[in-house]
């Protein structure tokens, strides 16, 4: 009984921090439109600097500053927010590919500065020793466990009621007014790019805040938890709960991974040992089937009510 | 009676379903004839003849070309029927030299057939024959006009159908292109256009059909329409406060 | 200072650049980036391998041509590989593309793109393991040609390969109908239909010529290289790159990009190291992006 409380709160913990990833991913796509296909890369730029802020000092590799916790989620916020925010400059006010293009390019440069820069991010073994919250309950794993699920959902619950406040807002309404009206978005020019690349922004900081919040409950931080799978999960996550809807990015992603969770242990007793990495890629495949069967079949998924934007047919263009 | 070339029945149009623009228009054009649709903005000018090539979705009424029927058939197959559609704006292909542009609408043809088409047509428009390695986004707006008529005439169309030729001209390129759409309906081609510059068209037509909110309103003699009260005060009468263009 | 890696940038700059072809066609005439255009070249290299693995099972073993290390069996194979990758492509599109095309929200075409992507790879990590396998496990004695430059007669061959398949998809652009329909269709649908253009044969026309291209890189990759699941969705960014670079739309120019871009990653492997190969195309990327974001033969967008 108690392994089984264990188990749930080591689950909603994960759950939940994807829940954070999909709210920022649905500030981005959701509110505003814009396509992010390097969300991992913004994840591992919040674990990274929050590991190296709180750590204790190493000398093999940079810095360990021995901050508190809380300065190592803020620093997260804050550079991944940066760093979202040049990659909005940059492609913004290009066609809405080319965001695509180049988010997709800082995921791949952040997982190879995470491999290769030894002496910043301790190259392919990562970094260990991540102080953990509440790391003076670790002798009873329950406490442990559920103050964590506690400390993680409290986040989550700040970032929802934020971002509907926020969603609400005047802010909120130009944001959405953009989305629905490409015309409209390049009337307004530069201050229509200002807004997106404010958006672009706050979520690529949430999904900072994210990946620091993961590597504290981990306590461990490697390249590899951020490869491009990271990002096609949380995609799967936003889209099934409903694009456009904060409490569709957090149902959504308890629900995925409750499917991804139990489809992984289904396989760990249904195919022998040697068998298992390709299982793991045939529910790989399922999944990449299923975001597309839900594009194409039901695209707002459970929550989301983003709204038809302008048809643009092949060949079929109205008068201007 | 001569026999028509296109007759169209009661047609309904629109983008949206359930929302027409086009409400129950009728015309004929006879064999070897210039004929002019006129109308106020927003009376459907545009999607009408657009609805005729295919452009726009046609939910009711019958479009006939040389007896045959030719409603709903999709916009690329127009060509090989006969109908060939000079749209409005953007009707060549910029970054494209104006022989390219000329050859896109050769895919009907035998490649020898094609040649020799486009060869007449440098005939018929010696401008085009000296700028044909030129991209013909550097081309004039008269001279864009004169390559869009060109590469529709390629095919050798039944009927030709002009959407507002002279939008966006000089007035000199105005009646360089009116005078361009009279000897090419000399050489035997019949036309189909549909203008804002109610005088100019109407001095080169030969009947002419006012369309009101989506439906044909007067048709008349093209002469004699001009000085027709019914005209004025349905058409010529709203003019002066009417933009150009931007008609769906 | 050895210009060794000048072959080698060639080499990958070909392989960038035949990749690069499809995803600037895509681009510009179905108008959405596709991220599984990776996974047509690792698909088409795998197609070509079970196809070898299939005549090799007909005919016995086959000696290679000269002092290349592969047969007629391969040749025959990359034929047929470049067909089915083609198919593979036109059958994707039937039943994802085109749909979501038809719903008119492109930005949704590319999200289905790169799902359809990491299915794609993951199916093939399912099928063959992700483990790397080789067309031929021959080792190729390279030949010097002077300035301290060595190359193997594969490497020639597919230099010559490359050139000969970009004149051939320059000439089907600039002078064949189906090729001045692709570019009509990529400047204006709308006008192409009027014309007399069956944008449908268009679209067709554009899948099965970038899956075929893709295919002869990924074969090429599996030659000189190694096959593996991954090794399309490697190449994605500098293809992306490439593109942008030489102009979205432009042959030659996808072509001059992935050159430039090849050349690039073999001098980074050369001078600053081999681990930081995948940051270039991403450092030219974001240099175009903010001085010329039209690339070198780019044209405003519409």
């Amino acid at each position: 009984m108690i392994d089984l409380i264990g188990y749930g709160a080591f689950f909603l913990t994960t759950a939940l921090i994807f829940s954070l990833i999909s709210l920022g991913l649905n500030l981005q796509w959701g509110l505003t439109g814009l396509f992010n296909v390097g969300v991992a890369g913004f994840v591992a730029i919040g674990a990274y600097v929050s590991a190296l802020l709180t750590t204790p000092h190493d000398a093999a590799r940079f810095g360990g500053f021995e901050l508190p916790i809380l300065a190592g989620w803020l620093g997260a916020m804050l550079v991944a927010g940066v760093a979202a925010a040049i990659t909005g400059f940059a492609t913004l006010r290009l066609k809405s590919d080319y965001l695509a293009i180049t988010t997709f390019g800082v995921a791949v440069v952040v997982q190879l500065v995470a491999l290769n820069a030894q002496s910043l991010t301790g190259g392919a073994f990562g970094i260990g020793f991540i102080p953990r919250p509440f790391a003076a309950l670790a002798e009873t794993p329950l406490l442990f466990n559920l103050s964590n699920v506690a400390i993680v959902a409290a986040v989550t619950l700040v970032a929802y009621l934020a971002l509907q406040h926020l969603s609400k807002s005047p802010w909120g309404r130009v944001l959405k007014a953009l989305r629905e009206d490409e015309r409209a978005a390049i009337s307004l020019g530069k201050s229509a790019r200002f807004y997106r690349v404010q958006a672009f922004a706050v979520g690529g900081a949430l999904m900072g805040l994210a990946g620091a919040v993961q590597a504290h409950f981990i306590g461990f931080i490697a390249p590899d938890n951020y490869a491009p799978m990271l990002t096609f999960q949380v995609w799967v996550m936003l889209i099934v709960g409903g694009s456009g809807s904060n409490i569709g990015a957090i149902v959504g992603s308890i629900l995925v991974w409750a499917i991804w969770a139990g489809s992984g242990a289904l396989t760990a007793t249904l195919f022998a040992p040697e068998q298992q990495a390709r299982a793991a890629s045939l529910q790989i495949v399922a999944i990449g089937v299923m975001l597309c069967l839900i594009l194409l079949f039901r695209p707002n998924g459970l929550f989301g009510n983003m709204t038809q934007r302008r048809r643009i047919r092949l060949g079929q263009r109205k008068p201007s | 009676m001569s026999e028509p070339v296109l007759e169209v029945r009661d047609l309904v149009a629109g983008y949206e379903p359930g929302v027409p623009i086009v409400r129950g228009a009728s015309i004929r054009v006879d064999r070897g004839e210039i004929v002019v649709v006129l109308g106020p903005n927003g009376a459907g000018k545009s999607s009408f003849i657009k609805a005729i090539a295919g452009l726009v979705p046609v939910s009711a009424g019958r479009v006939m070309l040389d007896g045959r029927d030719i409603t709903a058939v999709p916009a690329h197959k127009m060509v090989g029927m006969g109908l060939a559609f000079v749209p409005q704006t953007e009707n060549i292909f910029p970054l494209m030299s104006v022989e390219d542009n000329l050859k896109t609408a050769g895919g009907i043809l035998k490649p020898r057939e094609a040649a020799e088409r486009i060869a007449r047509m440098y005939e018929t428009f010696p401008d085009l024959k000296a700028f044909r390695r030129v991209s013909a986004g550097n081309l004039s707006g008269g001279q864009r006009q004169m390559l869009a008529v060109a590469r529709a005439l390629i095919v050798d169309p039944k009927l030709l159908v002009l959407d507002e030729p002279s939008a966006g001209l000089s007035p000199k390129f105005v009646s360089m292109v009116f005078s361009m759409l009279s000897d090419i309906r000399k050489s035997g081609v019949t036309i189909l256009l549909v203008e804002q510059n109610a005088k100019a068209a109407l001095a080169i037509g030969d009947r002419a059909y006012v369309l009101v909110e989506g439906k044909d309103a007067h048709e008349g003699v093209a002469s004699r329409l001009w000085d027709d009260p019914v005209v004025a005060e349905l058409y010529l009468g709203q003019r002066p406060h009417a933009p150009r263009g931007g008609d769906a | 200072m050895s210009l060794q890696f000048l072959v080698d940038g060639l080499l990958t700059g070909s392989m960038i650049g035949l990749g690069a072809i499809g995803v600037t066609l895509t681009y510009s005439i179905l108008r959405f980036s596709n991220f599984a255009h990776g996974d047509f070249m690792a698909w088409g290299a795998y197609a070509t391998l079970v196809v070898v693995g299939a005549i090799g099972a007909m005919f016995g073993k086959v000696a290679p041509i000269g002092a290349l290390s592969f047969g007629w069996p391969l040749i025959i194979a990359v034929i047929i590989g470049c067909a089915l990758t083609g198919l593979m492509a036109l059958l994707l599109d039937f039943v994802l593309f085109s749909r979501l095309r038809e719903k008119g929200q492109a930005i949704i075409v590319v999200m289905a793109s790169f799902g359809a992507s990491m299915a794609l790879r993951s199916l093939l990590e399912f099928i063959f393991t992700s483990r790397p396998t080789y067309f031929s496990r021959a080792i190729q004695i390279a030949m010097p040609v002077g300035f301290g430059i060595r190359v193997t007669p594969d490497q020639i061959a597919l230099l010559v390969l490359t050139v000969l398949l970009v004149s051939a998809t320059h000439l089907l652009m600039t002078r064949t109908h189906i090729g001045r329909s692709m570019q009509a269709v990529s400047q204006n649908p709308a006008l192409a239909r009027v014309v007399g253009i069956d944008v449908a044969r268009v679209v067709r026309a554009t899948w099965l010529l970038g899956g075929a291209l893709a295919c002869v890189a990924g074969v090429m990759v599996g030659i000189l290289v190694q096959i593996r699941p991954l090794m399309g969705f490697d190449m994605l960014l500098p293809m992306f790159a490439a593109a942008i670079l030489g102009g979205i739309g432009s042959v030659p120019g996808a072509v001059l990009g992935g050159l430039i871009i090849g050349l690039a990653e073999a001098a980074a492997v050369q001078f600053i190291g081999a681990e930081w190969r995948a940051a270039v195309s991403f450092v030219i990327l974001m240099a175009v992006l903010f001085v010329r974001p039209i690339g070198l033969f780019g044209r405003r967008e519409r």
